[in-house]
Parts: structure tokens; sequence; C-alpha cells
């Protein structure tokens, strides 16, 4: 014995170890020489020191939550170190539903953790954002982009045809609502836990049908004291723009021949020629613009600006075994792409918990987030106006509308249209929204077995809302050389307050016990919810004196509104997780909820669930044996969760005025369009879901798959009526939506080596298939709101939710384009046709990080398809020739590809048409609706793509360097990007396919419009220091 | 023992306390917004209003189709307004809004009012509103959902069609119920409100027997449009017909506009409302001199009088554009602002004018439907033109500008022209011609929908397709080919009935299927 130490305790080694997610110090790892007992623990600073043999050996790095690291020594006598946070490890514990604390292994439904460091890797001010192509099962659409841009949140798909199918928040064990999370500082997150199906969240009570994000905010460490400073900087640049035409100016109908027209807005003028043109019309003092007639570089596609954001974050943590305490606070910044438009964000965050005595613990949770926005509330007018600009517009010249004579707009060239600049600054919106959340628990632990917990969260939320649009008088100069479209602008002002408040309160008991070879763990609860809303709306048409922004200042009456809400909920239920061995778990919880928005006799309603977990590893010895096997997990689930999607008040048809009404003469009462059916009852989601994870101990791999699915019965739908019932629609449970999918992962480290490079790979693969299995009686097609004239977003019995429709050319049996004999121009029928989803059914999402020494280059990358979508903007594009379509046969007559034509002789037969041309390939055909603009199949493609969503690079300074400053605990420096590239099938000229234009609340995806902000890529850097 | 108790009923009341304080924590379901019931006379002046603001729509509708309004220079986009390539999508509002809005809020005032005594002139009232709605579908739509409409609270939810001369006589049959009803009633209340005389009766301020004048006119009406004016015979000819003109009028104002001039004028902050659409050249000529000279009229009607921009429908070489800043149909002529069609926001809204109440009785007359013969009809035709003038030189307030001899005027000015002097139409054929062309010229703008059903009819007035602007009553961009007058016959039935009355729909030929009254 003395022999064999004397040989080994040679010499010294030391180092310290961190976390690379944060590069934080990490207390009390366990440092071991491989295959021995000598070993040694990190001190409060994450430094170690261990006696070693002077021949080396292998260190080996562990600590609960993180993976375990193999060092070789070698020669070396300083080992710093890093070690990955292990968020997939069964043996992990997680907060689940109701804030119980489990075991990963005793989970019989599909969840994934998402870290913190994944999450902000990027840099993202939005934490959804930062969620792209990490989870499986997840679908996170920016349906937006500009200053603080709106994401929509669905898991498993689409099920309710009409209600909501965002995923539930859950904000530290607190129901919180949707629209917090983005407003988040991700700096304060420390974890988010996704629950992909109901039968995870059914404890949640109804609002758990769509799964669950359950997130969880940084709170102090026990022993650690810290303090992090960091700078983030980060530019923004349009990504692309529609294609559009570079060949012709300013013209319009009719077409034969082109002839220019120097203020027309329409470009189906001449070829471009080089020549000094005149653009617009002569000012009053004679003086008009010359340009030269071709593409200007001056033009619209550089209307869009360079943007920037700065982030600025301060956090504080510490603790003792007493208690602990985490505050952060943040201020963003963003000056968007969009002249003039601006959005900031203050949030403080204060978490703090504190032990009394020994079984009593509290925590509290506060949070203040408040934001300014300011956009422009004509963003989409201007938009159109500058994509519809011809080309040899100079037109980013025209930004000083109030001293560039040719900017102002009695000067502005076009004749129909407004200066977009003059649009964007003179039509603003301000919102100002304030988010208060705050919490508070009490746990009580009298015996050991027993909790009791009691919580209350408060949400609430302030939003001021203020448009205003500038008064504009033309000149009688102006007015007497332009024909209608010069009117006045005779100002605006609005006002909306809107102050909304979610009370939810908790109370449950937990017992915890083992009975020899069981495990016992039981709870019974309590919840309710109580939910108020008040609006109020106040606005004038007609402004008196200029730039006075308020409604008094008004020549007509005031327009205004009012709309209160108030609902509420309660719940009990019960949780029973029984575990053998370790081995084997079975988990059920019932709920009984009680809804006040339903009528009394059908307000109360119960659902069951049920799960169970096999550690089939642990089960069966002799594959412990197999020693590239690390554990096997099979586990499956039965829920029941019931959905109430309608609003408070809605089961009674209301009177309003109409039409005008009040005049001074009195009121009048009009009986509205909705009826509603007696008895209406939740939606009830009946879902069943099987899987397995799979632990290797080669690369430490890990692979899973889950396959679901749920029926969604008892539909709470407003179905459309003819309107010759009197009614627009009938507000009733019906319909059916079967919702399948697969969920799968890999991820695994190739390459570990002991000199410190380490490679992690992550895919996910979802398929998620829906389908509407019934509708009403009366048909069975519900059309969604939200459509657009040659394209409507439906569920249609049969076909998957949502789906598409758009009108097509008239078309043969055999789906040849019938064109007139004639003219050569073909038609639309008129009446929809299928397309397909708007869903993606197939998303892959690919993550990568290769770490070496202080260095981690992590990306992220996505691709979907399978899924379609439909442009409102190009209709706009052909009308205004600015789209690129309209050049594609040189704006010459052409043969309509693959077209017939009536035969004269044969009644009911056709020619293949080979040789009748349109009668003209400019103006007259393109901008038509019956031959071009109105036919929506022109402006449907593939909404597939691949996405580069974010790459980072950051580099941690070496804790050797910053041991000379005295107190410096971690220093690192980032580089990263978001949305960096994107390719799209070619059928696709126009934009972001993940935009919607029916905003992220909408089910109704699938439309894009032109009032959206051109999607933007994000570069940025960041300096963090930690003290 | 004692305490025991005490333990027993603190316990139940504690329960008793929490049940009752979960049923207090979850009935809050009672609507704070908006009310769930309403009472009849704050229904019935919303139903006439609505009707009123329908029948805008429906002169719109007219307006294009029946030849008065073209478009305008300076705008594209036209689509299939100018090639009538009609598609499910186009006019549903008509439909939509007719069934929606008045229809079923006259539905609920029936149902609340049926057998109820003091309430017979409400019922009565909303039954003849009833029948005013309905005829506009039927003359626009041929067969439509009556039986079975408006039952959609009953549970019929796919109404079945009725034939559209069924409808007709169905419609005859409720004026007559209504008239009925108000003669039988025995203490009924007024409809005439103390506070207003506009808030209960926005259309004759609570005048009954206005409204029994105005059922038997929309008889009259219905039998003239019906082959050989069968049933006109049955026509209580001592009741009589409208001896004013039936305009709606709650009490607009600039702020709640006459919804005509919310359409075509200005909004309540003096923007102009529309700029896209100026006169045709063909309706034009019914006062420039083309046709016939009408300054009288013309000077009310039109912006910038002779000189008003005119155009034909369909075309777009060199258009002119409206006159900056101005309404089109609003006379800008010293002394004659805010008379004619467009007078202000405050004006009533036309539902019928006593001068087509007139033309109707002159037409029965020269059929010989009712009694009075040539000389009935003469008269009623001058009274005609002479009530057209009238409504047209009021101004916004309701005040008369002087029409002192210019119906005279006019009528030397246009001699001999047989349109004019009824005396110079020798034939049927001609007198017709001249009792339809000139309820046309009265109808302009005004119930336009009217003049595009009355041509559908007659033929009247005449269009000689291709032979210029003037003549030419259709878009030079028709596409109905089958038709000499290259206009559509009809409407399509809206897309909502398509896609949720699927069991009842039927597609329809807008080139060729007619509505039932229409021979041609």
């Amino acid at each position: 014995m003395f022999v064999l130490s004397a040989w080994a305790q040679d010499r010294v080694i030391n180092g310290k170890v961190t976390s690379s997610e944060d590069g934080s110090t990490l207390p009390g790892v366990n440092v071991v020489m491989k295959g021995t007992t000598n070993g040694s623990v990190t001190d409060g600073n994450g430094n170690y020191k261990l006696s070693v043999p002077n021949s080396g050996g292998v260190l080996s790095f562990s600590f609960i939550g993180f993976l375990t690291r193999e060092v070789e020594i070698g020669s070396k006598s300083t080992i710093d170190i890093q070690l990955e946070s292990d968020v997939q490890q069964l043996s992990e514990v997680v907060v689940s539903a109701g804030g119980l604390i489990v075991q990963k292994k005793e989970l019989g439904n599909f969840t994934t953790t998402v870290k913190a460091s994944d999450i902000t890797a990027g840099k993202t001010s939005n934490a959804v954002a930062g969620l792209q192509g990490k989870v499986p099962g997840l679908l996170i659409s920016a349906v937006s982009s500009g200053v603080n841009p709106n994401y929509r949140v669905v898991l498993r798909g689409q099920r309710s045809l009409l209600g909501n199918n965002q995923a539930l928040l859950v904000l530290d064990n607190v129901i919180t609502p949707s629209n917090v999370l983005g407003n988040l500082n991700p700096e304060d997150i420390e974890d988010i836990q996704v629950l992909n199906g109901a039968g995870a969240a059914a404890l949640y009570g109804s609002d758990a049908s769509n799964g669950a994000l359950i997130v969880t905010t940084k709170r102090g460490k026990s022993g650690k004291t810290e303090i992090k400073v960091a700078q983030t900087t980060t530019f923004e640049t349009v990504s692309y723009l529609p294609q559009l035409q570079t060949k012709f100016g300013s013209g319009t109908t009719p077409d034969t021949p082109p002839s220019y027209t120097p203020y027309e807005n329409q470009q189906y003028g001449p070829r471009f020629d080089g020549t000094m043109r005149i653009i617009g019309k002569p000012l009053a003092d004679g003086s008009i613009q010359t340009v030269p007639y071709s593409y200007s570089k001056e033009g619209k596609n550089e209307f869009w600006e360079t943007g920037n954001q700065n982030q600025t974050d301060l956090s504080f943590s510490s603790g003792d075994e007493k208690g602990n305490i985490y505050a952060a606070a943040q201020y963003f910044k963003q000056n968007s792409t969009v002249p003039w438009d601006t959005y900031n964000r203050y949030s403080f965050r204060v978490n703090t918990d504190r032990n009394i005595g020994n079984s009593v613990k509290v925590a509290v949770s506060v949070n203040y987030i408040a934001s300014n926005t300011d956009v422009s509330s004509q963003a989409g007018n201007a938009f159109t106006n500058v994509l519809m600009s011809p080309s040899q517009v100079p037109l980013t010249r025209y930004k000083n509308w109030r001293t560039n004579p040719f900017a102002n707009p009695n000067g502005y060239y076009n004749e129909y249209f407004d200066n977009p600049y003059y649009t964007l600054e003179n039509n603003r919106s301000l919102t100002k929204n304030n988010y208060l959340q705050a919490s508070m628990e009490l746990k009580w632990n009298p015996i050991k077995p027993l909790t009791f917990t009691s919580r209350l969260g408060l949400s609430g939320r302030d939003v001021f809302n203020k448009v205003t649009s500038g008064k504009f008088e033309y000149s009688d100069y102006t007015r007497s050389i332009s024909g209608g479209s010069k009117t006045n602008d005779i100002g605006a002002v609005s006002d909306f307050g809107q102050k909304t408040n979610q009370l939810v309160v908790d109370l449950l008991a937990e017992y915890k016990a083992n009975f020899s070879d069981f495990s016992l763990k039981a709870v019974g609860g309590f919840q309710s919810r109580d939910n108020t809303s008040n609006q109020i709306f106040v606005g004038v048409n007609g402004l008196v004196v200029s730039g006075v922004y308020n409604v008094s200042n008004t020549l007509t009456n005031l327009g205004g509104g009012q709309f209160g809400s108030h609902y509420s909920q309660f719940g009990v239920y019960g949780d029973v997780r029984l575990g053998y061995k370790d081995f084997a778990f079975i988990h059920t919880t019932m709920r009984n909820d009680w809804r006040s928005v339903l009528a009394k006799e059908n307000r109360s309603f119960f659902y069951p669930a049920v799960d169970a977990s096999l550690i089939v590893t642990e089960m069966i010895p002799a594959l412990k044996s197999v020693d590239w096997l690390g554990q096997l997990k099979v586990r499956g689930g039965y829920s029941q969760v019931g959905q109430v999607n309608i609003d408070p008040y809605s089961l009674n048809t209301t009177f309003f005025q109409n039409y005008g009404y009040p005049y001074a003469s009195g009121g009048g009462f009009s009986l509205g369009n909705n009826l509603v059916a007696a008895g209406l009852k939740p939606e009830i989601t009946t879902s069943v879901e099987a899987g397995f994870d799979l632990d290797l101990n080669k690369y430490l791999a890990s692979i899973g798959m889950t396959y679901y699915k749920s029926n969604t019965v008892d539909q709470t739908i407003p179905v459309q009526v003819p309107s010759s019932t009197g009614f627009s629609t009938l507000l009733t449970n019906v319909g059916e939506v079967e919702n399948r999918g697969i969920e799968t992962y890999i991820r695994a480290t190739p390459i570990e080596t002991s000199y410190g490079l380490s490679v992690f790979m992550q895919a996910t693969y979802t398929l998620a298939r829906n389908k509407v299995i019934s509708l009403s009686d009366q048909s069975d097609l519900l059309i969604l709101p939200g459509g657009v004239g040659n394209a409507r977003i439906v569920a249609k019995v049969g076909q998957p939710f949502p789906f598409l429709q758009v009108t097509e050319y008239k078309r043969t049996s055999e789906g040849q384009i019938i064109v007139d004999a004639n003219t050569g121009y073909p038609s639309t029928d008129g009446s929809y046709h299928d397309v397909g989803t708007t869903a993606p059914p197939h998303i892959v999402g690919l993550t990568s990080t290769i770490s070496y020494k202080g260095f981690k280059l992590s990306g992220t990358a996505e691709f979907r398809t399978g899924h379609y979508l439909y442009n409102s903007i190009t209709t706009a594009f052909d009308f205004s020739g600015a789209g690129i379509r309209n050049t594609w046969y040189n704006r010459e007559r052409f043969v309509v590809p693959n077209s017939v034509y009536a035969d004269p002789e044969n009644d009911g037969a056709y020619i293949q048409n080979t040789n009748v041309t349109t009668s003209t390939g400019g103006a007259d055909f393109w901008t038509d609706g019956s031959r071009n603009t109105g036919i929506g199949e022109n402006f449907t493609h593939s909404a597939g793509f691949w996405k580069i969503r974010e790459i980072s690079l950051r580099y941690d300074f070496p804790a050797a360097w910053l041991g000379a400053t005295k107190y410096i605990k971690g220093a690192s420096l980032s580089i990263q990007g978001r949305n960096l590239f994107i390719w799209v099938p070619k059928t696709n000229l126009y934009t972001d396919p993940e935009y919607s234009a029916n905003g992220a609340d909408s089910n109704a995806v699938g439309f894009t419009n032109i009032n959206l902000t051109p999607p933007a890529r994000y570069v940025g850097g960041t300096i963090s220091l930690t003290f | 023992m004692k305490k025991m108790n005490f333990k027993i009923s603190t316990g139940i009341l504690m329960v008793l306390l929490i049940a009752s304080s979960c049923n207090d924590f979850l009935d809050i379901n009672e609507n704070p917004n908006s009310p769930i019931t309403a009472d009849v006379q704050l229904v019935l002046p919303q139903a006439i209003v609505a009707s009123a603001n329908v029948a805008n729509q429906f002169n719109t509708y007219g307006a294009h189709f029946g030849g008065f309004m073209a478009n305008a220079g300076g705008f594209s986009g036209f689509g299939n307004l100018l090639s009538y390539n009609l598609t499910p999508g186009d006019w549903n509002g008509l439909w939509v809004s007719t069934y929606q809005d008045p229809l079923e809020d006259l539905k609920y005032v029936i149902d609340k009012t049926e057998g109820v005594d003091a309430l017979s002139y409400f019922n009565a009232a909303a039954k003849i509103m009833t029948v005013v709605n309905y005829q506009r579908l039927v003359d626009a739509f041929g067969d439509i959902p009556y039986t079975d409409a408006l039952r959609g609270a009953e549970g019929i939810t796919a109404p079945t069609y009725d034939d559209g001369a069924a409808v007709y006589q169905a419609l005859i049959a409720k004026l007559d119920e209504a008239i009925n009803v108000i003669n039988s009633a025995q203490f009924p209340l007024s409809l005439k409100s103390p506070t207003d005389a506009r808030a209960y009766d926005p259309l004759f301020q609570g005048d009954i027997d206005n409204w029994k004048r105005y059922a038997n006119t929309l008889k009259l009406r219905m039998y003239v449009r019906t082959a050989n004016g069968a049933g006109a015979s049955s026509l209580d000819l001592t009741l009589g017909f409208l001896i004013d003109d039936a305009i709606v009028n709650p009490g607009y104002e600039k702020n709640r506009p006459n919804p005509t001039w919310n359409s075509w004028g200005r909004s309540a902050a003096d923007a102009l409302s529309n700029s896209s659409r100026i006169p045709t050249t063909f309706s034009f000529a019914f006062y420039s001199g083309s046709k016939l000279t009408d300054g009288g009229r013309g000077e009310t009607i039109y912006v910038n009088y002779p000189s008003t921009p005119t155009n034909q429908l369909g075309n777009e070489v060199n258009n002119p554009t409206i006159v900056s800043g101005q309404v089109t149909w609003a006379s800008n002529q010293a002394g004659f602002e805010g008379t004619g069609v467009l007078k202000g926001p405050s004006m009533g809204s036309p539902l019928m004018l006593k001068a087509e109440s007139e033309f109707l009785v002159a037409e029965a007359m020269l059929m010989g439907y009712i009694p009075g013969g040539l000389v009935g009809m003469r008269d009623n035709f001058y009274n005609g033109i002479k009530s057209s003038y009238a409504y047209l030189f009021e101004d916004e307030t309701g005040a008369m500008k002087d029409t002192t001899g210019r119906v005279e005027t006019y009528k030397t000015t246009n001699s001999p022209n047989k349109l004019v002097i009824i005396e110079n139409a020798t034939t049927t054929a001609e007198r017709l011609e001249a009792i339809i062309t000139q309820k046309y010229i009265a109808m302009n703008m005004i119930t336009s929908d009217e003049a595009y059903n009355e041509y559908r009819r007659t033929g009247y007035p005449i269009s000689k397709p291709g032979q210029g602007p003037s003549v030419d009553i259709a878009s030079n961009k028709s596409t109905v080919t089958s038709r000499i007058d290259r206009l559509p016959t009809r409407i399509l039935y809206p897309s909502s009935e398509q896609s949720f009355n699927s069991a009842n729909f039927r597609a329809v030929d807008y080139a060729s299927e007619r509505i039932f009254w229409d021979p041609n």
C-alpha cells in the first residue's frame, strides 16, 4: 500500500471546472482518477487540486445534471474543463405538470428540455425564436418581421378548427397568458420543458390539450455569488425581397403600343432604354425631374435600411442555505429596417427563495416588463407603394418629404399613390405594454412524506395604444392638375386602452412513500383561475388643428367602444404515480373542471389520463451487461382533455346598434347574425401516445421516437349557415379532427477528445398529419375568416387542416387550360379548387455544437416541406407591373402553355392550342382579373424551405488569463447570426413562407400579404463578463 | 353534545359557503356589453333604416348594370365590372345584407307582434317592409328561399328555394294581410313616437294611411310587372297610391350620413367618397341634348353640367377623370347646390318615388289593367315627370327650389319628341317606351335597380349596341355575346349559398337565364 501511494502521489494537477452553457464556475464537481478512489471536489470557485501519478492517467469529472467527461492527463499540470449539462439523462429530475418534481424515467409521455444556453445562443430578443428547430413536434413560425415579431407556437399540429391551438404557457409553475413568453427576457430563463401532448399536461386543466411549455426562470444558487453584465449589438438587414422586374418603366392601359406616362404607378410602359425622361408633373414653379429611363440604384430595393438592436443585461445571483436571490435587468432597443420604426423593452426580475425553519419554504418571483413600440399604422400601404414603384424612380431620394418639393405630396411624381416615406412618417402607432408577473409559493413539509403547496400567481397587462394620422392639404395648383386621386388627408387620432388580469390559485398536497419495492406519489389539488379584461377605444377622423393628436381636436363626433369581460374556472384533481423497483412506473391523473363561460348544466366536466414507463434495461438484468447499451425506456399514455373554446357571453344572440344608430330621433337595435345552439359543451381531445428513449454508451448517443394520435370531437364552431336562414353562423358542437404523427430525435457526441475537441449533433424529425373526419350536417366545408378573393383557408372533410383552396383556370377534364379561340385568353372558372395543407407535415431540425478549448461553435438549421402558401401580395405586383411574372413573356403576345380552345365544328371537343396567342401580352392581359390576377393558382406554391436559423461562435477566456484580474471570474465574447440563409422552391418568388397575414393567433395560416415587413437577417456580437 | 352540534353545524355552514361561493365564482356570464332582448319599438326603425341602406347597395348594382355609371379615368382594375364576366363572389352583399339584416329583424318584429292588437301597426309595417326587401331579391335573383327562409333559429339551416312567381303571389298576400291588420286593429299603439316622429317610423313618421298606400303601390308594381298585369283588377283604387315620395330618414346628419351620400358624396370630414366613377354617356344623353334636352334636371344632378365628364362603361382609353375635388352626382351650379340625387349628408333615402308610382299607374292604365284609359295615362305620365322634377328640385332640408315652368320648358324644348310629348306616341309600344324611358330618367342614381328591372322587362330605354356611347347601354368590354344588348340577364346566387346550402343551390347562366317576368 505504502509503495503504491508513494509513486502515485508524484505531482499535483490543478484546474477549474466551468459550465459550457454560460461559463459559470461549478462548485462540488467530483474529480476522480479513473479506476482509483483517488479524487477531489471543486471548491466554491470551481477550482480543484489533485495529486496524480507521474505517469499520468485519465481524470473523470462528474457532476449531477452534467455529462461526465474523461480527460487524459498526459504531461499537463493544469486542466481547465467545461462540462456540458445533460438535460436528457433519464435520472435527471425535471419539473412536470403542477410543479411536481419527477425523474425523467418516470414520465410516460414525451417531453423535451431545452436549456438556457440553447435558447440564448443566437441572442434572440424573443425566447420563442430560440426554440425553433430544436424540439421534435414543436412548430414555431415567425409569422411577421419588423419590431417585436410574432410567433405562432403549435405542438403536434392543429386540432381545434377555430379554437386556440397554441401551447399553454406555464411560467414558474403558474399558468400565464401566452403573450408573455415573447416579452420575457430570454436571459432570465433557466430552461424550458416542452410537454408535447395533452397527456403530459393534463394536470393543468382544460387549456392543456395543446401541450405546454413549462418555463423555469433562474434562481440564486447556494454558495455562489455572481454578477453578470453583457452587451449585445446586432445589425438587421432585409434578407430578401420579392422578385421584381427591372426592364420596364411607367405606363398603363391600353398597351398597344405601350406608351410612357411620367406620373403613372403602373409599369406597363416601354422597355428601359437609358434615355433621359421626365417623371411626375411639373411643380408650381415649373421645375420637373428628369431621370435616366433605366433601373435606378436608388430605387425601391434600397428602401429598407440597416436596423440595429442593442441589448444590455445585468444580473445578480447569490444564495446560502437559508435562501437565495436572483435579480436581473435587461434593456433592449431596436431600430427597425423600416424607417422610423423603433421598439424598446425594459425588464426587471427578482426571484427569491427563503427557508423558514426546516419545513417551510417561501418562493417569490416578480417580473415587470415595459415595452414601447413605435411603428407606422400604414406600413402595409407604404410597402405596397414601395414595391409597386416603377424601377426608374429614385425612390430613396424622397425621404425628406417635408423639405424636398419632389418628395412632398404636392410634388410627388406618382399621380395615384402617396410617397411611402410620407405614409410611414405621417401615420404612426405608438403602443405601450406593461406586463407584471408575480407569484408566491409556500411549501410546507410538516412530515417527511407530506408536502403542502399553495401558490398564487398574477399576470397583469396594460396596453395603451395611440394611432395618429397627420393632416395634409394639397395646394390649389396640385389639385388643378390632378384628377380625383389627390384628396386631402383630414387627420385622425384614436386611443385604445386595455387592462387584463389573470389570477391563478393552486393548492395541492403531495404524499410520497416507499413500501418495499414500490414507490408512491399521490397528489390532490385545487386550482382556480379568474380573468378580467376591460378595453376602451375612442377615435376621431378629421382634426381641426394640425399636429395636435388629441381626440378633442376634432371636426366630427367621437367614435368609440368598450368591451369588458370576466370569466373564471376552477378544477380539482388527483394525481397518483406508482413505481416498482425503480424500473416500472404507472401514473394517472383525474381532473374535474368547472367553467363560467358555459351554461350552468354543462359547465362541469371530468377527464382522466394515464401513462406508464418501463426501463427495460433495468428490468432485464441481462441487458446490463451489454456494454454499448445505456438505458432503454419504453413509454405510453392515454389521455382525455376537455377544452372550452368559447368566449365569455357567447351563449346568446345579442342585439346591437347598427346602420348609424343612434340617431337624434332615438336608438335602434338589430338582432345579431350569430345563432347559438343550446347546451354547448367543451371540446374533448382524446389522445394516445407510445414511444421509446434509448441511451447508448458509445458517443453519448440517444435516440427516441414517439407516435401519437389524437381525436378532437365536439369542436365548438360557428358553423356557417346560408344567409337565407337570417343568420350567418350557428355556434355549435360539431366536427372531429384527427391528428397523427411521429416525433423522433437522435443526439450524439461523436467526437470527444482529451485535448478538448467535442462535437455534439442533434437531428429531429417530425411527421404531423391530420385530417378533418367530420363537420356539420349542412356542409363538409368550414371557411376560416381571413380569406381573400382568390384563395381561402378551409376545413374540409377528408382533408388535412388547415387546407388551402384557390381559384383556378377554366380547364378541360384532362387539366388543359381552355383559352378563347379568338383572343387566346384563359379565364377563371370562378370556383375554388383544392390545393393542400398549409401546415408542414415534415419538419427536420438539425443542431450542432463544436467545442474546442474555450471556443464553441453552434448552429441550427430547419427544413419544412409538404405544405402550401398563397401570396396575396402578388395580385398587386401584376396589377402594377412591378412583379417578375408579367415579364416572363417579355410583355409580348404568347400562347398560353398547355392550352386548348373549343373546336368550332365539334361541340364539347377541344383543339390543342399551338398558334392562338393572347391578344396582348401587356397591361390588358396581366392586370386583368379574369385572365390573370383573379386566378389564385398563379400565386400559389410550395411553402417548403431550408433555413439556417442561427450560427453562433463563442469564446470563453481561459481562467488563467482572468486569474490576473482579481474580480473577473469569467469573460466571453461571441458573434452570432440569425435567419442567415433560406432556400425556397423556385416557384416562391415572394417572401418567407413562415409568414402569416392573419397573425399569430389565427388558425388560418397559409396566406401572406404585402403588409408584412420583409424578412430580416440578424448579425451581432456579445461581450459578457462575470464577477 | 352541545359542542359536537356546534362543530357539525359549522361544518355544514362551511360546505354551504364553499358551494355557494363557487357558484358565485362561476355565475358571472351575464353579458355586460350587449343586450340580449330588445323592444320592437327599437328594432322596427333599425330594420327600416337597414332596408334603406340595402336600397343603396341595390342602387349601385342597378346603376352599374342599368347603364347609369361608368369607370372614370385614372383607375384601372375594374375587372368584371366591365366584362360582366360574373363569378359567384360578385354582388353577394345584396343577398347577404337583405336576409341577415332587415329581413331577419323584421321577422323578429313580426314574431313579437303577431296577434298583439296593441302592436298591430308595428306588425303591419314590418310585413310591408318585408315585402319591399323580398321583392328586390326576387327581381335580382328569381327563385329564392321564402317559405323556409329566416327560420335558422327553428333549426332550418338549409332553406329550400321557392319559385319567383310564387313568391310574388305570397308577397301580394302578405300586403293584403298587412292592410287587413291595420284595418282591424282595435286599440293600436301609434307608430308615431311621442318624442320624435321618426323614432319608430323613419319612413312615414307614423302616418298609417301612407303605409297602406305604400302597400297598395307595391302591389301595383308587382301586378304591372307580372305578365298581362294579372290580378291588378283586385287593387283597391279608393285607397289609392303613394301621395308622397317614400323616403327613409331617421335623422341622417353629417356624422351619420345618408348611405347614398356616404357612398358617392363625401365623408363626415369632407373627403370625397369615391372618385373612380362618372356618369355613362348613355344616361347623360337624356339631359345633354344628344337624346333629350333636360337642362333643368341636368343641372340639379350633375357636377359642372353640361360639361360633366362622361364615359362609356368599359372604355379605358383617354377616359376623363372626375372633376377634381367635386362630387360627380352633385350640382355645383349656383342656386342648385344641395338638390338633385346627392343633396347632402342629411337627405333622406328614397325607397320609392311618387314619380315611380305615377308611371306605374300610367302603364296600368295604358295596358287597361286599371280603369283610366289614355287620358288617365297621359295625366299620370306628366304627373310622373312633374314629381320627378319636384323631388330633384327639393333641397337637403326638403325645401323646394323653384320649379315653376320647368316641366313646361322641358316639354317645349323636346317637342315633338315622343318620349316627352306622349300625345305624339301613337302606338302602345311607343307610349310604353315613353313611360318607361321617363321612369328610367326619374330613377337615375336614386333607385337605379328598378330602372334595370324595367329595362329587362320592357327593353326601354332603347339600346343600340355598337353604335356609340350615347346609345349603347352596355359595357364595350362585355363578354356577354349571346344577347343583342350584351347585358347580363341576371346575377349569380352568392357563393355562400353554394358553400352552405349546396343541397338547394343551383348554378345559373348570367347571360341567358331570366327572371320570371322578363320576356326579353
